[in-house]
């Protein structure tokens, strides 16, 4: 990034922050002269101008950072797994994702114990709360995902989609409420090969996770309090067969059973979607005239409702971790806190990512505002509005390996390979042997 | 060749065809790969499909470099020399060592040849996921990790065992009275080994080196393990920077696939040259 | 022993000792470290695990497991499949090519095209032009009138195969054609010219000279590319990942799953020591072919 640019980001930062700013201050960020601090990042163009702010962390504390590490989210969770295996925990700060976090044991630190609970007040406290494994504290969130609707107006503004669709269902045509009416119109709407009703991420934890939302909007949930697995009831055969009269009606592409999410950003961008239930970071990119096709039209609603009137909110955040086998961990958490702090998570909240800091949603549409981008205004109002309901999946370490038997499972009832009560049951079938494994359940 | 060759030109014109067709089934998906970098994202993975770009662009290898506003450049200078670094190093060293063994295996009767070839063989059936923890924890303790040896050592053990067999069978076709007779002149063993046997070799070692080479520079599985920054990640695993948790740039990471298949398709058109040096030693043969 | 190395006998010895070397460092004291892993528990993110004894657990789960032995049975035949294809193509290939006289160093190099492509990038690659939606080849099949509703290249059970196999191919037929290339332009003149002379049409010629000559080259270029198919690993993950609904899953892809993403170390390792067993029997058959070819054609046995 240029300097210009950094400096007109400043800017605007200190001018639609000055109360975060003085807040900033209340936090001691500590003088470590001559320490170098090792930290493992994760990389990639969308993360890594956050990390332009390091070297002003650097001048604020006479610390030094060594990136000892800049991969992506996959690699890095396996990377690790490897220092855990081989002992060679050497470094004091990680990227985590919720999703990730459980399986670490105690690799990471109870960050209450180093961050005053003045600081962490700052933080929404939903997403502060998902941060916790088994009541630690053991990541500080940066940026939160939370799925909401994309839809163009286009298509809902139309009259003669208005007309037909008033005929057809007896109600108007407007952004849907539940996910019966989303497939309702995702099925209106689907006239392919030129226009589907929507995608959906078919495979991995992009699968089992949607799944999962549908399945908790439904009133039903992966795990009881026992940790028995029983996502094979009512709600779960519902939520299934939401994917299967979608898919089996043709208003997705027949691909998206093997898509994940840069195929659904390219089909909804290339104007091949009416409607995508999708993470914030992409209304920059469907709002870029030079990367895609519906820049003009995009509208944006908040996530529908499942049977059980709740919505499933699925959720998760990219965060930071300190080791325990750090050599200074004040240190290490003041880089932490320095990364997600106001100007950091104004930063992230610009390029259109969900803030972690509750004082940066007000500031940042106040930014929109100021800058010609009301659109985006709309948006951070939907995702805001979700995140009270926004739950993780299931924060034991066993989440992976149990969404690695669910989505396989999902997939063959979608395409018919088997019925959906049979998949779902032998998914209980493996997660049951895999819970048993892990001790959790007897 | 062509002097022996007996053809009528509708065969002529066949094989032309047949060459015809089949480059460019060769090179269609990998043609589409480069354009794609050279192209704006809207029209990249559009549909309607637009086929005849409507301006080409340099902006995606800017962003490469950092030239843009919108994002960071990349380190690709780094990746570039690592990757520079460790597949001319493995593959100079690997071919030294794989020539030796090639050279002993079909020049020499030992006990325990047979289990021995089989042996270097089997080496490489081992399955990626098998050997990449333990690698791993051995390279942890050597202080290996993250570091060009690091990957230069794994890359030597992937084409030693390959450039053996290659070489052996190399060094079989040449006539065994050839370095006998310089022996007989007065040449020590080495020096036969030299003068007669090595430039007859060269086409085989020439094309064992594209092979090593091409393998080393393009391989992802271990080095996306092996390496972590730019101390030594090569550019294949560069290649992933452009994956975040949910999207791909695929306008970018086709830039980046151009900086990658340039060098090597520049050093395998040069080395071309030393395997037409194998059209002269097929025929000292007879 | 220090005459032992001094000796003729110990020539060939030493001229393989930094093969060997090399080859135990990296490849045989970590296998040793995987079959002791594979007798255990050994969860990754939980060190202790190592050395949770679990006998022949993970070994009697592999076997029972119907999900390895499709993934077993598939790959093999992903195996057979590929490399035959790839034999047979890159030999026409070969044997085109080595027709043309004119730019043929050019011809080499666009011959060889493909193999500068990371598997990592052709998985991407063909992800992007197999895609239903917005891909290369549907958009093309479109336009060309040829097809009204999308082909879901990536999703349907024999399309996905075929998908991923016509990825692999256009990857590797390369190895195979420049290899056969070598061989061919070391194929001695005479005995073609004498043969001609006798009156041995074209089909004659290549049966019964060309193609006995070229065994040995075939087997190296079989042995080989059996050897590392399993780069095919990275870019059957890019592609499917294994599905949709397991229909592609491969071993390479169903032991890095289990062993990174669901950190059963153990188990993924208990499987790869039951998948060498295929590694070593493709191994085997080709490495006896070779012996036998290499008899035809001299040189110490």
């Amino acid at each position: 990034m240029s300097n210009k640019l950094t400096t007109a980001l400043l800017a605007s930062c200190a001018l639609g922050l000055l109360s975060g700013a003085a807040m900033a201050q209340d936090f001691d960020y500590g003088k470590f002269d001559g320490y170098t601090l090792k930290v493992k990042l994760i990389g990639g163009t969308q993360y890594e101008k956050l990390y332009t702010r390091i070297p002003e962390w650097e001048a604020l504390t006479g610390a030094k950072v060594e990136i000892v590490s800049s991969k992506n989210h996959f690699d890095l969770d396996r990377e690790i797994k490897q220092d855990i295996a081989s002992g060679s925990i050497t470094w004091c700060v990680g990227s985590n994702h919720t999703s990730f976090a459980p399986q670490y044991g105690d690799l990471y630190v109870d960050l209450k114990e180093l961050i005053p609970q003045s600081e962490l007040d700052k933080y929404v406290p939903g997403t502060l709360a998902s941060a916790m494994v088994d009541g630690r504290l053991v990541q500080l969130p940066r940026v939160t995902d939370v799925s909401n609707l994309y839809y163009r107006k286009s298509l809902y503004e139309d009259p003669a989609r208005q007309a037909a669709y008033k005929e057809k269902f007896g109600t108007d045509l407007a952004p849907p409420q539940t996910f019966d009416e989303l497939k309702q119109q995702v099925i209106f709407f689907a006239d392919p090969p030129n226009l589907y009703g929507t995608a959906f991420a078919g495979k991995d934890e992009g699968m089992s996770g949607r799944f999962m939302e549908i399945l908790r909007a439904n009133g039903g949930d992966i795990f009881d309090e026992n940790w028995k697995p029983i996502f094979n009831s009512q709600a779960g055969v519902d939520a299934v067969n939401w994917f299967k009269d979608i898919y089996d009606a043709k208003a997705v592409p027949a691909g998206t059973i093997n898509y994940t999410w840069d195929d659904i950003g390219a089909a909804m961008a290339a104007g091949q979607l009416a409607v995508d239930l999708d993470w914030p970071g992409f209304a920059g990119f469907y709002s870029d005239p030079n990367a895609s096709k519906i820049a003009s039209e995009l509208g944006f609603a908040t996530a529908p409702k499942g049977t059980a009137g709740i919505r499933g909110g699925w959720s998760g955040s990219h965060s930071f971790s300190v080791t325990q086998q750090c050599d200074n961990k004040p240190a290490a958490a003041s880089f932490a806190v320095f990364l997600t702090n106001d100007e950091s998570e104004m930063m992230e909240a610009q390029a259109g990512n969900l803030p972690t800091r509750t004082a940066t949603y007000p500031a940042v549409k106040e930014w929109f505002k100021a800058n010609d981008k009301a659109f985006m205004v709309d948006m951070f109002t939907a995702w805001e509005a979700s995140l009270a309901e926004a739950r993780t999946p299931p924060l034991i370490a066993q989440w992976i390996e149990v969404s690695n038997v669910i989505w396989p499972n999902v997939q063959a009832a979608i395409v018919g390979q088997k019925p959906v009560q049979q998949a779902l049951d032998d998914a209980v079938a493996e997660a049951t042997v895999i819970m048993q494994d892990a001790g959790l359940l007897q | 060749m062509s002097a022996m060759t007996i053809e009528k030109p509708w065969q002529r014109w066949l094989i032309r065809l047949g060459v015809f067709v089949s480059m460019t089934i060769l090179v269609v998906p990998g043609a589409w790969v480069v354009l794609t970098a050279f192209r704006q994202n809207i029209e990249i993975l559009a549909k309607p499909a637009v086929w005849i770009p409507q301006e080409l662009t340099l902006k995606n290898f800017q962003g490469i470099f950092g030239l843009l506003d919108t994002q960071q450049g990349l380190p690709v200078a780094q990746y570039f020399v690592n990757s520079l670094v460790i597949s001319v190093t493995s593959t100079v060293v690997a071919i030294a060592v794989g020539m030796m063994g090639g050279y002993a295996f079909a020049r020499y009767r030992f006990k325990g040849k047979g289990a021995l070839f089989l042996g270097f063989m089997l080496s490489r059936t081992v399955p990626g996921v098998a050997l990449s923890l333990p690698l791993f924890i051995l390279w942890a303790r050597l202080g290996l990790i993250d570091t060009s040896w690091g990957m230069i050592l794994v890359y030597m053990s992937i084409n030693i065992p390959f450039t053996i067999w290659l070489t052996d069978g190399f060094f079989r076709q040449i006539p065994i009275d050839l370095s006998e007779a310089a022996q007989i002149d007065g040449c020590t063993r080495w020096q036969a080994f030299w003068k007669v046997e090595f430039p007859l070799a060269r086409a085989g070692l020439a094309s064992a080196a594209i092979f090593a080479f091409l393998t080393s520079w393009n391989e992802y599985a271990l080095a996306s393990q092996l390496t972590r920054t730019t101390a030594s990640k090569t550019m294949p695993v560069g290649l992933m920077d452009f994956t975040a948790q949910f999207t791909v740039d695929w306008a970018g990471m086709s830039a980046m696939a151009v900086l990658i298949i340039i060098p090597a398709l520049v050093l395998t058109f040069i080395v071309q040259k030393h395997l037409i040096a194998g059209l002269t030693f097929g025929g000292v043969k007879g | 022993m220090t005459r032992f190395f001094r000796s003729p006998q110990a020539t060939p010895y030493l001229l393989l000792l930094p093969a060997i070397a090399v080859i135990l460092a990296v490849v045989l004291v970590p296998l040793l470290v995987s079959l002791w892993t594979s007798f255990t528990g050994y969860n990754l993110t939980k060190p202790a695990t190592l050395f949770q004894w679990v006998g022949l657990r993970n070994y009697q789960r592999v076997l029972a497991s119907s999900d390895f032995w499709w993934a077993f049975g598939r790959t093999v035949l992903f195996i057979t499949i590929a490399l035959n294809l790839e034999l047979l193509l890159g030999l026409g290939l070969a044997l085109l090519v080595n027709k043309i006289t004119w730019g043929q160093r050019t011809l080499r190099t666009i011959m060889m095209f493909p193999m500068m492509f990371s598997p990592i990038l052709v998985g991407f690659q063909f992800k992007y032009l197999f895609n239903d939606a917005v891909g290369l080849v549907n958009n093309a099949l479109f336009d060309l009138g040829l097809i009204r509703e999308p082909i879901a290249w990536l999703v349907d059970p024999i399309l996905a195969n075929f998908a991923i196999i016509f990825a692999e191919v256009w990857m590797s037929t390369s190895v195979f054609a420049i290899l056969l290339l070598a061989g061919l332009m070391a194929l001695p003149k005479e005995p073609l010219e004498a043969a001609r002379v006798d009156g041995c049409n074209p089909w004659q010629v290549f049966r019964h000279i060309t193609l006995p000559f070229l065994m040995p080259f075939i087997y190296i270029a079989m042995t080989i590319r059996s050897l590392d198919v399993a780069r095919a690993y990275d870019m059957v993950r890019i592609m499917t990942n294994g599905g949709p609904a397991g229909r592609t899953e491969l071993l390479w892809t169903l032991m890095t799953r289990t062993g990174y993403q669901n950190s059963q170390m153990g188990m993924a390792n208990a499987m790869g020591y039951v998948s060498i067993i295929l590694s070593i029997a493709f191994t085997v058959f080709y490495y006896r072919k070779l012996t036998q070819a290499r008899t035809f054609m001299g040189g110490a046995q």
